[in-house]
């Protein structure tokens, strides 16, 4: 996809990895994760490493879990996919803003 | 003369107090405190309310002491900044303001000096002739809060102890509980007390070695920047008998590390409030964390975890908050959270205000900090909960890094050796690097929140 999924994916393997959990591990854009793969204390670790990989990569502050996040109709931790297109809307606009 | 004057009058020329000026004796030091009497005497009368602005030497001691054979209401104030001096001034109601500069006093009358505080604290003071004391909380939340100690029984509380040929450092002076019980327990044991002007690493370092000093009474948060300069390899320390360390959490592993900087030095933590005053205590051995308050003029209960006290030296009250902290029957909720041993020993685990909640799991943060400081990529780190829209609140830790650490690599050890170490919700989610974590000015953690 761009630069934002392969720094998700990266966050999500290097997370299976530590929790010695394969399918993160081999995570594709389709890999499930809230509920299958990861817990609750999953993907506080996931949203709080990728916040800071993206505040490393491109110098951008933003907030992946905040009230927001939670009142999607589709919630940005079900999958790889959804979770990138996230993180994508909130560095569009935290670009814009800049 | 009071039996504490007599008390000081007969060390006689042993040293008392070295300050950048010089070294002064005991017979200095009551002649120093007999004119300053003399000196007040034409103007402030028993009872009223007087703020010493000042640094930490041997002249504010000397003021110090002249006002307590005054039976004034003393309100010492180490601040340099107008708004904060104004504030407390206002606070207290102060009848002097009395400012030195070397042994220069001026006196300046605050209030208008006829009326004398209408404050029914102050009042039973001056009815009963004793000498208050009006210490601040730090404020580290909301408005420091004014308290009001019947200074009598402070210095009362001291007397009898036997004479001891010791050097000690006083790094806070009697602005602060700690530092009024250092500076009471080493006059009272006619110690020799070293003052310290700048309060870092280095300069403390050099004090001990220059002074020979045998007692460092200190924060873990300071304890821990003199290891991160490494002064214990750079100075000479061996004088060091005994470091006693309090006023905030002490990290586990932290102990263990100053335990194998200084291996001839015997690590004693002391435990009090600004509330209450200091309990006398001992430490199971110098590497626990376990202590016992043996002191017959405190009484301590456990209550659902928290400490509670009662003591002899406790104050009479708040000028500006109300007694929401002490129950009806006087016991004083420390706000600690203790584990008792079978055998009587308390271990402090943290402050209640300072729990982190994730999704119902309760956290402390020394337990973590404590954890990370097994790493010797870690010079210093601080642990603090953070909203979080998943779990509620969230572990966060700052991290000052050792000099050789990459941040890079550093996440993911910290990550893999707290996962060996803790449950799954006390592991820090988010981590940050800084160059220094934040502390007061009296060495002692702000915790974020």
């Amino acid at each position: 996809m761009n630069k934002v999924s392969d720094l998700v994916l990266e966050v999500v393997r290097e997370l299976g990895s530590d929790q010695e959990n394969k399918a993160l591990v081999n995570a594709d854009l389709e890999t499930p994760l809230f509920g299958r793969n990861l817990d609750s204390m999953g993907i506080v670790f996931l949203v709080t490493d990728l916040e800071a990989r993206i505040s490393e990569e491109w110098d951008l502050a933003i907030t992946l879990a905040d009230e927001r996040a939670m009142s999607q109709n589709t919630s940005p931790f079900r999958s790889v996919k959804t979770l990138t297109q996230y993180t994508q809307t909130l560095l569009d606009e935290a670009k814009t803003s800049a | 003369m009071t039996d504490w004057l007599t008390h000081l009058q007969s060390f006689a020329d042993k040293p008392a107090i070295v300050d950048e000026r010089g070294t002064f004796d005991y017979h200095e030091l009551v002649n120093q405190i007999q004119s300053f009497r003399r000196h007040l005497s034409k103007t402030i009368d028993a009872g009223q309310v007087v703020a010493i602005l000042s640094d930490y030497n041997f002249y504010a001691v000397a003021l110090f002491f002249a006002l307590y054979e005054k039976q004034a209401v003393i309100v010492p104030i180490v601040s340099t900044r107008q708004a904060e001096i104004d504030k407390r001034l206002a606070v207290v109601d102060a009848d002097w303001v009395l400012e030195l500069n070397g042994e220069t006093l001026n006196m300046t009358p605050f209030a208008s000096a006829e009326s004398h505080s209408s404050q029914p604290m102050i009042n039973a003071l001056r009815t009963q002739k004793e000498p208050g004391l009006v210490l601040f909380s730090s404020g580290s939340t909301g408005e420091p809060k004014g308290m009001v100690h019947n200074l009598a029984r402070l210095v009362d509380s001291v007397q009898g102890k036997k004479p001891k040929q010791l050097n000690m450092l006083v790094f806070l002076m009697f602005d602060h509980i700690g530092g009024l019980n250092t500076l009471l327990n080493s006059l009272a044991m006619g110690a020799r007390i070293v003052l310290v002007q700048a309060r870092d690493a280095e300069a403390v370092a050099k004090l001990i070695e220059a002074h020979r000093i045998h007692v460092l009474p200190a924060s873990p948060t300071f304890l821990n920047l003199m290891l991160m300069a490494k002064v214990h390899e750079r100075f000479d320390m061996r004088s060091l008998k005994m470091i006693t360390y309090g006023t905030e959490s002490m990290p586990e592993s932290l102990l263990q590390k100053l335990k194998k900087a200084f291996p001839k030095t015997r690590l004693l933590q002391t435990f009090g409030t600004s509330e209450t005053g200091i309990a006398q205590t001992t430490s199971r051995s110098s590497a626990s964390l376990e202590m016992k308050l043996d002191d017959p003029r405190v009484q301590t209960r456990v209550v659902d975890g928290e400490l509670w006290l009662k003591s002899d030296t406790q104050i009479m009250g708040y000028l500006n908050a109300p007694m929401d902290d002490f129950t009806e029957d006087g016991w004083f909720r420390t706000g600690d959270l203790v584990e008792v041993s079978e055998d009587g020993y308390l271990r402090i685990r943290g402050r209640i205000k300072e729990m982190i909640n994730v999704g119902g799991e309760k956290v402390l943060p020394a337990e973590v900090e404590s954890v990370l400081f097994e790493l010797d990529l870690i010079a210093d780190c601080m642990v603090y909960g953070a909203e979080n829209a998943i779990t509620g609140e969230m572990v966060c830790a700052q991290i000052v890094l050792a000099p050789q650490a990459d941040p890079k690599s550093v996440r993911r050890l910290l990550r893999q050796h707290c996962r060996a170490r803790l449950s799954r919700f006390k592991i820090p989610a988010r981590i940050e690097f800084v160059d220094q974590t934040h502390f007061g000015d009296r060495f002692k953690k702000k915790r974020l929140s």
